[in-house]
């Protein structure tokens, strides 16, 4: 058994020997959820033809347990999920997601240590200031399945009033094979203040090999129902990957080596982060929350249609429409595939709209999330209805349907639209 | 006149005197003096905790039930953790006019507006803002009878842009200074809500509001029962009241 895995047992283990002790002073949390999915596949899309590249499973069924628990300064989040599907053998995995220690030195001083997942800026779909955070999807804000894992950090806040500094240092470091490795030193300093009811927060954030970044996020809100929020950040240059076909003058080739590069690691241009974004708070309890996003590390219109014109090459010589020897069939597929690491699902081109509106009425919620491309207008859309049976059990209805041209970025994935039935008890 | 008659002389014009002083008392009470008296019936201590269960009907039919410990610290801050299964790990941060909710799965402080509501028909400020002589000027408007019993009717004016309410008409009792009821009013004018203050307990040496009743006025047949136990005075750090430090909370 695995370091981790023995880890994660005594951790189990220790949980439920004391349960009984649940009422002298250890918080938890409980959930299981099981989440059935239904798929639509996007069969024609060129980079995925006939589901034939990389095949999508059009069935599976995801049963995730997550389990928090808090005692004194100690606390972790711990999930195990089993994932089956109509095309693989069933999956069981586990994650401490979170293990980490919080040390209060004073009144207005505390560390800390371990394994946490941090989140900085009040945007809701995007945050271009969370630069503690683990990655997320934008069309899943709330993060349903409970996937996000923590990063491994040292953090220390300092709290003065309302205002508070926070500095974290993070390192993504791993054990391989028994031997541990050192990821990139990664720190950020956020100072945070309160000014005549403005929310505002200062970030500069260096990680090893990259350039300073800085930037700014705020919130304020406007009589009874209206909240306004923003986060900028920006630096010179990015460490982002870009293919390069996304510079060349030539879409139809192959490469022979990973076609990844750091185009702009040197460069002076500025890249930036910006979001701004509302949320409005109607008499009859009606929510509706608006964000505009752009990111400069995106895509440009150009760009992406490059990217698409060398992906239906290789879709092409797939294909068999676009006549090559035999042996570059393979490189070919492998070009395809590569590409696809292109695509973000934290959006790969610049400019994008969401929309969020909620509306309770009783053991009803309702949800309507809208993504839309600005660049192309594709769209993602994710009604939600739930239902409260219960304090401990709920379940949910939540389709998503993806709506594009076929060279719009999210008309060319792999699915059309899914459908999720779920239900969930919590304790 | 013996000894024991000039005593009684002197403890009867004692009395009166004291009647009459305390009739002008009341009469020279401004409608601010009143609210900040009222408050007194709803908040014990300066700093202390208090479990809220929030009961929310629908045609008399009970939907929903809500488990809150609330602490409140000092005249502006106030920290709401919430106790039910589906919504652990949950707070809410009012600090002066301003809210936050913290949920486990979004792992940050959200900031809220004051029409948001916590459950049901009780907004946020609902739970969170008791001390009305903090969030709103009061005038005195006149005196008047609720149910037989002799009331101040206060018109209640918002302080700020981020009070719960805009505009409020609160009575409050003229002998104890407990609140009776209030009609709250939006912005636009429109009756919002009508709060009922039900019953008052002994807790903790005082004697304290243990129950009220929020009718939605938008809404036909909505009510929220809020019930008030466990009243305690409580000191916490400062630092449980920044919005940075929720992440912590357990």
């Amino acid at each position: 058994m695995s370091s981790p895995a023995k880890i994660f047992l005594i951790i189990a283990a220790v949980f439920f020997v004391n349960l009984e002790a649940g009422a002298q002073g250890v918080e938890y949390r409980f959930s299981i959820l099981d989440e059935g999915t239904l798929s639509k596949l996007n069969l024609t899309t060129p980079i995925n033809y006939q589901n034939l590249v990389l095949p999508q499973p059009v069935q599976g069924n995801e049963a995730v347990s997550n389990l928090y628990l808090g005692y004194g300064g100690l606390s972790t989040s711990l999930n195990v999920s089993a994932l089956s599907n109509n095309l693989t053998a069933p999956e069981y995995n586990y994650a401490i997601k979170e293990l980490s220690y919080d040390l209060s030195l004073s009144d207005n001083l505390d560390v800390t240590v371990g394994r946490k997942i941090l989140k900085w800026g009040p945007g809701y779909a995007f945050n271009p200031t969370g630069v503690v955070e683990p990655q997320r999807s934008p069309s899943d804000p709330t993060d349903r399945l409970g996937g996000n894992v923590g990063r491994t950090l040292i953090s220390m806040n300092a709290f003065f009033g309302k205002s508070s500094l926070t500095f974290v240092y993070l390192n993504d470091a791993q054990v391989q094979s028994g031997v541990f490795h050192w990821g990139m030193h990664d720190y950020a300093l956020r100072a945070n203040t309160f000014l005549s009811g403005l929310d505002l927060s200062g970030i500069l954030h260096y990680r090893q090999g990259d350039r300073l970044e800085a930037g700014t996020n705020w919130s304020y809100v406007v009589g009874e129902n209206l909240e306004l929020h923003g986060e900028f950040l920006a630096k010179h240059g990015s460490p982002a990957l870009y293919h390069e076909i996304l510079f060349s003058d030539n879409p139809n080739q192959l490469f022979s080596t990973y076609p990844y590069t750091a185009q702009f690691s040197s460069s002076n241009e500025i890249f930036y982060k910006l979001l701004l974004g509302e949320q409005y708070t109607f008499e009859n309890g009606l929510n509706i929350a608006f964000e505009y996003y752009r990111n400069m590390e995106g895509l440009s219109r150009s760009e992406w249609n490059q990217w698409m014109k060398f992906v239906k090459f290789q879709n092409g010589i797939q294909q068999g429409s676009i006549p090559v020897p035999p042996e570059l069939i393979a490189p070919s597929r492998n070009n395809l595939l590569w590409a696809l690491q292109t695509l973000s699902p934290r959006g790969t081109m610049r400019d994008y709209l969401f929309a969020r509106e909620y509306y309770s009425a009783g053991s009803w919620s309702f949800e309507f999330i809208q993504l839309m491309n600005g660049d192309d207008a594709s769209t993602v859309l994710v009604p939600t209805v739930s239902y409260r049976i219960s304090e401990f059990f709920s379940m949910y209805g939540r389709f998503t349907a993806f709506l594009g041209s076929s060279e719009s970025e999210y008309g060319v994935l792999f699915t059309k639209n899914s459908t999720n039935l779920g239900i969930q008890f919590q304790l | 006149m013996n000894k024991l008659s000039k005593m009684i002389i002197v403890a009867l014009f004692t009395t009166a005197s004291l009647a009459t002083l305390h009739g002008q008392e009341n009469a020279k009470l401004t409608g601010d003096e009143i609210l900040r008296l009222s408050d007194q019936n709803r908040n014990g201590w300066t700093s202390y905790a208090v479990t809220t269960t929030i009961l929310n009907y629908e045609d008399n039919e009970l939907k929903e039930e809500g488990l809150f410990e609330v602490s409140i610290k000092g005249m502006d801050k106030t920290l709401v953790k919430f106790m039910n299964a589906d919504v652990k790990g949950e707070y809410l941060l009012m600090v002066e006019d301003d809210m936050w909710i913290y949920m486990p799965n979004t792992r940050k402080p959200i900031r809220i507006t004051p029409l948001q509501r916590l459950m049901g028909n009780a907004s946020n400020g609902d739970v969170a803002r008791t001390r009305y002589a903090e969030d709103y000027a009061a005038t005195l408007v006149r005196e008047e009878s609720v149910d037989g019993v002799r009331c101040y009717l206060l018109e209640l004016t918002a302080k700020r842009d981020g009070a719960t309410y805009k505009r409020i008409e609160y009575w409050v009792e003229k002998e104890s200074k407990r609140p009776r009821k209030a009609e709250i009013y939006l912005l636009s004018g429109k009756h919002y809500k009508s709060i009922s203050f039900d019953r008052y307990e002994p807790a903790g040496g005082k004697t304290l509001l243990s129950q009220m009743t929020i009718t939605d006025r938008l809404r036909d047949g909505r009510t929220t029962v809020m019930k008030y136990a466990s009243y305690a005075e409580k000191e916490m750090p400062a630092k449980y009241f920044n919005k940075d430090y929720l992440e912590k909370l357990r």
